[in-house]
């Protein structure tokens, strides 16, 4: 443990704290495990969140997949014409082993509320183009018409 | 009966060596999720970043006080980031670059959640938690077993709580897993989820794998993965547990690391963490037992002899550490002061050469010294093996020696004997 002093505790004090803190650690594990789907509508109310720890809402990998698939995609615009931007050029990072591109980290800039501050982002690493036009797109269903593609000016950077 | 459970689950004391070894891939699976963010500084942290935060994580202070960093305080991090995530990688004060690390990597999330913030990025951070609360995974494979110079630290005894909490958070991670697609607003039963998956455009998160094709003509089968995946998720915690399906629990559950990571585009935490985590599952008791069954039978079938200066402090603490690199009871240590005719031991051996450098004869008789016994042990020493770039880079056969005749020449100069601190015990 990180004590202050080597044998800070004795034998049985140190299985007494580790006991506790077991206990409560499982208790704040499996509360966070199923408070969001599971304790807020049982209770009918919103417990809170233990902060700086632990995902908003439990372990819910692929959780819940639909037919539908949205993404964005981004164009530059230059004297009139618009030319789609390859989002690895927008976001360059490489993690190691996937691809985030391809985890839609992409379809976070839609949110409004980021307009701003991607607008000015676009700006500096491409400073070639004129305007940006932020656009969602939307397949309504993969398997019945995959090759269906709706789409929606979100926001244009001026 | 319910306190004997307890202090057999949590308190009981267990060597550490399956958490020295979880400890080398924690530090790999944070740094492979973190070190590619900084080669672009400026399109992840500096001021000029698109960043978002994750609120519902870090309360409005800490977001709003990190975010006030200058540029410098970003480089500052990043620097600290390197070093600590360094240290606790190769288990140097594991505890203290543990949580100095933890600090960082907080740091980078509140400071833009966008590239590293992810789900799994959330269940690494539960982990690291648990791991600065103890040194335990200093235990060995770390340099701060080769400082303690206690050879046999291998099996040092500690409270098996934290590798049992280890454990129980993943093997729950995997029951919410499933049980959050069956429940909630899962669709996993109702619906056909990995038929969508599959379905999606290239842009998607399905990897162009070499059977996808055939999966997405196939919608029942589709459907039987998905289920089949979910009784897997569900019965895994089970399975782990019960001593007797515990090694086929842990085979199916890296099997499934391993297809998902080759077939979707996750997080590499999915990869790099929760295998090793499932080795946790072992009985680090059971792997001690096979250890120390190797050690009797390497004595059996012969050992290797390194021949060292008896006299020199700084060898006997050299051979002490190369003692607890040696897992496997491959090495004999010799004082060659103890034995009358060296040529007893080797015949190309004499008492001057034995002085001016460390040897080593291997089983078969083959006789080596100085730099070259080091490129000999980097295959024998699992301590040893990350050197074998180090001992064969090109170049290192010209400098190694250079170096190794340096050291050997003052050698005693590194020890703490006053008397040779001008090297006077050099002959």
């Amino acid at each position: 443990m990180f004590f202050p002093k080597k044998n800070f505790l004795n034998h049985n004090q140190k299985r007494t704290v580790i006991s506790v803190f077991v206990v409560i650690w499982l208790f704040i594990f499996y509360y966070e495990s199923s408070r969001h789907f599971f304790l807020n509508p049982f209770f009918g109310r919103e417990f809170p969140k233990i902060k700086f720890l632990f995902p908003p809402a439990g372990w819910i990998m692929f959780f819940n997949v639909d037919e539908g698939y949205g993404g964005a995609e981004v164009y530059g615009i230059k004297d009139g014409q618009r030319y789609f931007i390859n989002p690895h050029d927008i976001l360059e990072t490489k993690a190691v082993g996937y691809d985030n591109i391809h985890r839609n980290v992409l379809s976070e800039m839609l949110s409004s509320y980021h307009g701003p501050s991607f607008c000015r982002f676009l700006r500096r690493k491409f400073p070639g183009y004129e305007q940006f036009e932020v656009v969602a797109v939307f397949y309504p269903d993969v398997t019945e018409t995959p090759k269906k593609k709706l789409y929606r000016t979100v926001y244009v950077c001026e | 009966m319910t306190i004997k459970w307890w202090a057999r689950a949590f308190l009981e004391l267990r060597p550490s060596i399956g958490l020295s070894f979880f400890r080398i891939f924690m530090a790999l699976t944070v740094g492979l999720h973190v070190l590619p963010s900084f080669f672009h500084l400026q399109d992840n942290y500096l001021s000029t970043a698109f960043k978002t935060v994750n609120l519902s994580f870090f309360t409005p202070g800490a977001i709003e006080l990190v975010q006030k960093s200058p540029d410098s305080v970003v480089c500052f991090f990043v620097i600290f980031f390197c070093v600590t995530w360094f240290f606790f990688l190769i288990g140097l004060f594991s505890q203290l670059s543990c949580i100095l690390m933890a600090v960082c990597c907080y740091y980078f999330y509140a400071l833009n959640a966008f590239h590293i913030g992810t789900l799994s990025w959330d269940i690494l951070l539960v982990t690291l938690f648990l791991m600065c609360l103890t040194p335990y995974h200093g235990d060995y494979f770390s340099v701060d077993a080769l400082r303690s110079g206690q050879i046999d630290s291998f099996k040092r005894l500690r409270p098996f709580f934290l590798q049992r909490l280890l454990q129980i958070q993943i093997a729950s991670t995997y029951f919410f897993t499933a049980f959050h697609k069956i429940t909630a607003s899962g669709n996993w039963l109702t619906d056909n989820p990995m038929y969508y998956l599959l379905n999606y455009p290239p842009e998607g998160v399905v990897k162009q794998f070499i059977f996808r094709e055939f999966f997405v003509a196939r919608p029942e089968l589709c459907y039987v993965i998905g289920v089949t995946i979910i009784v897997c998720e569900i019965l895994l915690p089970f399975l782990l547990f019960i001593s007797k399906t515990r090694l086929w629990a842990m085979g199916l559950g890296i099997f499934f690391h391993v297809v998902l990571v080759s077939t979707f585009h996750v997080p590499t935490i999915f990869f790099f963490l929760f295998p090793p985590q499932l080795l946790l599952f072992i009985n680090p008791k059971d792997i001690v037992q096979w250890l120390e069954k190797k050690k009797s039978q390497s004595q059996n079938q012969g050992q290797a002899q390194v021949i060292y200066d008896g006299h020199c402090q700084f060898c006997r603490t050299s051979i002490n550490i190369l003692l607890t690199m040696d897992l496997f009871g491959y090495l004999k240590p010799v004082n060659y002061h103890t034995i009358e005719n060296v040529k007893t031991l080797h015949p190309n051996l004499t008492k001057e050469l034995c002085h001016s450098q460390l040897h080593l004869i291997e089983p078969d008789g083959t006789l080596s010294g100085g730099f070259f016994i080091f490129r000999r042990l980097c295959f024998r020493l699992p301590m040893m093996y990350p050197f074998i770039f180090v001992f064969y880079f090109p170049g290192s056969g010209i400098v190694g020696p250079l170096v190794y005749r340096w050291v050997a020449k003052n050698r005693y100069l590194f020890h703490r004997a006053k008397v040779c601190r001008d090297n006077a015990c050099f002959r």
